[in-house]
């Protein structure tokens, strides 16, 4: 601490901030604009000049470190007066709208109001710009607004890590342009809005929002998008979301958003929402189901709805037995729903057929990572990663277009750490640039491309021999296979030069701790569980487990896929991952939710085999052995591979309830429609990727007749029960939640991990990482930190497999899926998003310009694919993305532009993930 | 500054080396040769980028929208920061100049003692807009700051020769006595 003068005042302050910094530490205000704590200093405005004493002339505060001893005057009469003419220089080419409060706050204007600079007469007269010259459509530019600070450069090279913004000209004809003066998204805009919210004027505004008025409340929340776990403030105005706006406060992304996140918020509200219980007519007349015609949807009111649903799978379970029915719980739901969700598939329906969308996209690194450590999860968290990785590790995760804000965080600490990065991708994917090596291997050859480094990283002797030994188990026999893979062979498998597997395997032993992201590149394959194997093995062998700045770091694609598992979406554990094989555990819940009907017989006998997966239930609905789905927010003929496959067995089933919040495509085939409502409309809590719980909290009341997806199950539970005359003896055993928290309660006191967890915990802002042991216990933000949760860590040998089905001559091309940043998994939401659409309207399909010279195809031209399988349409982006002979779709768009029209239902043996990132397809020109 | 919204739908991901690789002078095999050795010699000296741009505008001529590109995703530097210096300094251009340039005076005293006019008489003649080059590649209007001469305003300046207290009826000989060049060869 040293002593400085403020205004005559002493003060005794921290070394090495600025002045300005200082001065707001203590609340004196210095006026300032060009200036932002998140932002390094510019020092362009001068607005924050003060008087120090012994200096002839002001200074400014803003990039002035504070020294001992210092004497500062910050509101003189001369500085007064500078500010005033600073003030009124500005307004030369100022011309905007007089009200300060505009959409968002307008600080020049308020400097200006309070130096009484008069706006009106001193501003320009007219504008020299076009106003909102952008036709980005959620950045509104008005660059007659702009006072030149710089401040929307700096927050998207140093914030978002895109460098979109610049300066160009001189003197008075200074202007900001994008790019190379081009629309914004030419110029690689990625629409987060961070120089909007950084910008100190009216100059850059969000669009969407634009002249929405200001709200009523503020509710913070969790995004519902992906499962890097936002929060933010959902702005409120006659009961309807007018905006959303960062939250300061929040524990992931501080106050940086993605386009989703920050404008994807229109989907709450649009006509298509499903406000009203609906079933087919057969079934208010004689229930008979015509299998080729299933007949006209009828309105009904909530009793009627939830007796036929209760009635018809009562009587299917009685005339075929509890595993006839299978159970789709939802990644998008809390993990309240989804723990009732399981409650109501074991316990009053009685089975362990559930399961979700996880199957699709990490259930290989669940079992993988199970195998190796004893823990399915991300081990580390995002900011710690980002505080003290060393390297980074980037391997099918195309990790700025599907979890955004994290990155741009790993972006941030590239250019602010100098982190290294390697990232592994078949697609030069954008976080590529950012790389210091890149590798472009061939899809499907990840284990072959691990093994390889491990190889030479054992030949070298650069593995961590102490760490080895004390902690892991089983290296001898792993040793022994990666002898087949010297750096030539497995420069033959991956298409990866030998100098390039050396110069990797190099920059990984002299870099650590490193840290590893993965995503769908690794996990959907027929081969997805030997990959996750294979990326804990590195991890081992480089003794970067347990450690800060380490990890494995599976990034969880859904906003709760995490608290999905953790609650016991899945056939094979009840919640906290407690086993349905152990007789422990099933006795366990067995007793908790014991209920007795009136012949005095328990109920609920549990069986000690596990249920089927998703995989495995839907086909099994052809030979009659699946009769009934109960699916809650998911929508399988979208993201299920080979759909045409799946649209069959849906027809085959005799009773299909679906609860959504929009008629997707699977309600073709439901027999039943239960209105749920989006998040905004509901209480709850969502499992982030980090294992980090956060609250979502209700914010409007939902619409038309639709309900909380928690109150819809706790309901339907109740009228089996009742129906079945089954009275509740267990503690556990009833259903009648007030709230959301009270089934919290309930979570907590059957899931170990989830002990120590409540809303008052939350509601006080506590940020809590599972396991979180009891009420005292802080969480456990780094897994695996002195042991292994199973001990010792188990490398496994692995063996480099071939994808199931290779391009050949029929099909010559290989097929690749994935994402888009403007659009969400199978769109329902970001489809009803105008915003996005307008952006991303329809399918496109990435090919390589060699293959578009091939083929003679041209940039936007509307070409097909086939595969064994099916059709998908969409339209040609001939990129350097894709390497020759692969190409790249999404499956975003539902109906012929499906990809998974060609995917194949290639399971993985163990996790049973289909592979949906190879297959063959051929390319046709319409 | 053209807008160019229409030439690609998605531009989200990094422009792709393919197209740019299409664009003039970019698809020139000769101004791509001289583009790529000027970067390679530069690339890797403290300052480079000033070198490069210098390099790029006396012997391409300009150095234009493709270009900043280009150099950008050579030399990983963000397009933005490569506009913003080329459009700090007059003498880089961003439009190939046609053999002879006709700058006109804009400082203050020249604009008041009637540069307007004639640009707007010299852009009768040529048939183009003040920044463009003749169809022929022959002449470039352009405007510049101050030259020092204001005592002789308004003052134009033809290649390196300036001309004071020009009237409008000054231009059509002047543009004539340019154009004689070409008649004699
Ligand atoms: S919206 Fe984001 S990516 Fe686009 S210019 Fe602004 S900060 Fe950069
Ligand atoms: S647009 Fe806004 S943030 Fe950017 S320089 Fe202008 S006033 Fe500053
Ligand atoms: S705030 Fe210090 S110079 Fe702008
Ligand atoms: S204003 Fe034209 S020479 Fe000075």
């Amino acid at each position: 601490m040293i002593p400085i003068t403020i205004n005559g005042k002493q003060y005794d302050v921290p070394e090495g901030k600025t002045l300005l910094r200082v001065a707001q530490d203590l609340g004196i205000t210095i006026p300032s604009l060009c200036d932002h704590p998140d932002l390094t200093p510019h020092g362009g405005c001068r607005l924050c000049d003060v008087e120090v004493k012994g200096l002839r002339n002001p200074i400014a505060a803003c990039t002035l470190p504070v020294s001992a001893n210092m004497e500062i005057m910050t509101e003189t009469e001369d500085l007064q007066d500078a500010r005033k003419t600073i003030l009124e220089l500005m307004l030369v080419n100022y011309h905007g709208p007089l009200s300060i409060e505009n959409g968002k706050t307008n600080y020049f204007l308020k400097w200006c109001q309070q130096y009484n600079v008069d706006v009106q007469n001193k501003m320009r007269k007219e504008p020299k710009y076009k106003v909102d010259s952008d036709p980005n459509p959620f950045i509104r530019v008005d660059l007659n607004q702009c006072i030149l600070c710089t401040r929307c450069i700096r927050a998207c090279a140093e914030i978002q890590g895109r460098f979109v913004w610049g300066m160009a000209n001189r003197g008075i004809e200074n202007q900001i342009i994008a790019g190379s003066g081009v629309p914004l998204l030419q110029a690689r805009c990625e629409s987060c809005g961070a120089c909007v919210d950084y910008c100190p004027t009216g100059a850059l505004g969000h669009k969407p929002s634009f002249g929405a008025g200001s709200s009523e409340k503020k509710v913070q929340t969790t995004c519902s998008f992906c499962g890097v776990g936002c929060n933010f403030d959902l702005n409120v105005k006659n009961d309807q979301v007018i905006k959303i706006t960062p939250n300061p406060n929040a524990p992931v992304n501080g106050k940086h958003l993605c386009v989703k996140g920050r404008y994807g918020y229109k989907f709450i509200n649009h006509p298509d929402r499903l406000k009203q219980p609906m079933v087919r007519e057969y079934l208010l007349q004689d229930g008979q189901k015509n299998s080729q015609e299933i007949g006209p949807w009828v309105e009904v009111d909530w009793d009627t709805a939830l007796t036929i649903v209760a009635k018809k799978l009562i009587q299917i379970k009685h005339e075929s037995d509890p595993d006839s029915i299978g159970l789709l719980t939802s990644a998008k739901c809390t993990n309240e729903e989804n723990y009732l969700m399981n409650k109501l598939s074991r316990q009053v329906i009685g089975t362990h057929n559930i399961d979700h969308c996880a199957r699709l996209c990490h259930s290989s690194t669940v079992s993988g990572l199970a195998m190796s450590f004893g823990s399915g999860a991300m081990s580390n968290t995002v900011q710690d990663i980002v505080d003290h990785a060393e390297s980074i590790f980037i391997i099918g995760s195309n990790t700025t277009e599907q979890h955004p804000v994290i990155g741009s965080k790993i972006r941030q600490a590239i250019i602010r750490r100098k982190v290294k990065l390697i990232v592994a991708d078949p697609r030069k994917i954008d976080i590529a640039e950012f790389s210091s090596i890149y590798l472009r291997h061939k899809a499907g050859t990840d284990v072959a491309l691990i093994n390889g480094l491990m190889h030479i990283i054992l030949e070298n002797n650069w593995q961590d021999q102490q760490y080895i030994d004390e902690r892991c188990e089983n290296f001898e026999e792993f040793k022994a296979t990666l002898a087949g893979y010297s750096p030539e062979i497995v420069s033959s498998i991956t298409g990866i030069s030998v100098n390039d597997l050396i110069k990797t395997a190099e920059m990984m032993a002299a870099h650590k701790p490193m840290a590893v992201f993965w995503a769908m590149g690794i996990t959907q394959h027929s081969t997805g569980v030997l990959n996750v194997l294979t990326l804990a093995n590195l991890q081992m062998l480089l003794g970067n487990m347990g450690v800060p700045g380490g990890g494995v770091n599976p990034l969880r694609g859904q906003n709760n896929v995490q608290g999905a598992c953790d609650m016991g979406g899945l056939p094979n554990v009840f919640p906290g991952y407690q086993t349905v094989t152990s007789q422990d555990f099933i006795d366990k819940f067995n007793l908790a939710w014991q209920t007795k009907s009136s012949s005095g017989k328990h109920d609920n006998e549990l069986s000690i085999k596990p249920g089927l997966t998703s995989t495995e239930m839907i086909p099994m609905a052809l030979d009659g052995k699946i009769r009934a789905l109960y699916i809650m927010g998911e929508n399988p003929l979208v993201t299920d591979p080979d759909v045409n496959h799946t649209r069959k067995c849906l027809q085959a089933c005799d009773f299909i309830v679906l609860q959504e919040i929009f008629p997707s495509d699977t309600s073709a085939f439901a027999d039943v429609l239960l209105p749920g409502v989006s998040f905004a409309e509901k209480d709850g809590t969502f499992t982030n990727t980090e294992r980090r719980v956060q609250l979502v909290r209700q914010a409007i009341t939902p619409k038309g007749s639709a309900k909380p997806d928690w109150e819809i199950l706790s309901n339907l539970a109740n009228k089996i029960l009742n129906e079945e005359q089954r009275e509740i003896t267990g503690e556990f055993a009833g259903w009648d939640y007030k709230n959301a928290s009270e089934i919290m309660e309930e979570i907590g006191a059957l899931t170990p991990s989830y002990a120590g967890i409540n809303y008052d915990r939350l509601n006080h802002g506590e940020s809590l990482h599972w396991p979180v042991k009891d009420s005292q216990h802080p969480g456990t933000p780094i897994l695996h930190i002195g042991s292994f949760t199973r001990g010792k860590g188990k490398f496994h040998p692995t063996e480099h497999i071939d994808p199931k089905e290779m391009p050949d001559e029929e099909f010559p091309l290989l097929l690749t899926t994935g994402r888009v940043l403007y659009h969400w998994h199978a769109g329902e939401m970001t489809r009803r998003s105008s915003d996005l659409l307008e952006v991303y309207p329809g399918a496109y399909i990435e090919v390589h310009p060699e293959d578009a010279i091939k083929y003679g195809i041209r940039q936007n031209q509307q070409i097909t694919l086939n595969s064994r399988r099916g059709t998908t349409r969409g339209k040609a982006l001939i990129t350097d993305r894709v390497s020759p002979g692969l190409v790249f779709a999404n499956f975003h768009f539902p109906g012929e532009q499906n990809t998974n029209n060609l995917t194949i239902a290639a399971l993985d043996p163990v996790a049973k993930i289909p592979e949906y990132k190879v297959c063959a397809v051929k390319l046709v020109i319409e | 500054m053209e807008d160019q919204s229409s030439k690609q739908t998605y531009g989200l991901s990094t422009p792709s080396m393919h197209l740019l690789l299409n664009e003039f002078p970019l698809n020139q095999v000769e101004s791509r040769e001289i583009i790529d050795k000027i970067l390679l010699s530069f690339k890797d000296v403290p300052g480079g980028l000033m070198v490069i741009l210098n390099e790029i505008q006396s012997q391409i001529g300009y150095i234009s929208q493709p270009i900043q590109e280009y150099i950008s995703a050579i030399l990983n530097i963000p397009v933005s920061t490569i506009t913003g210096v080329v459009s700090f300094y007059s003498f880089f251009t961003t439009k190939p100049r046609g053999d002879h340039t006709i700058k006109f005076c804009m400082g203050t005293a020249c604009y008041v003692g009637g540069t307007p006019q004639l640009m707007r008489k010299a852009e009768q003649i040529l048939d183009i807009q003040t920044g463009d080059t003749t169809p022929d590649n022959h002449i470039t209007m352009e405007v510049c700051r101050c030259v020092g001469s204001c005592s002789q305003a308004p003052v134009v300046v033809v290649d390196e020769q300036l001309y004071g207290r020009v009237r409008p009826s000054k231009i059509p000989p002047l543009i004539r006595e340019i154009m004689k060049t070409y008649e004699d060869s």
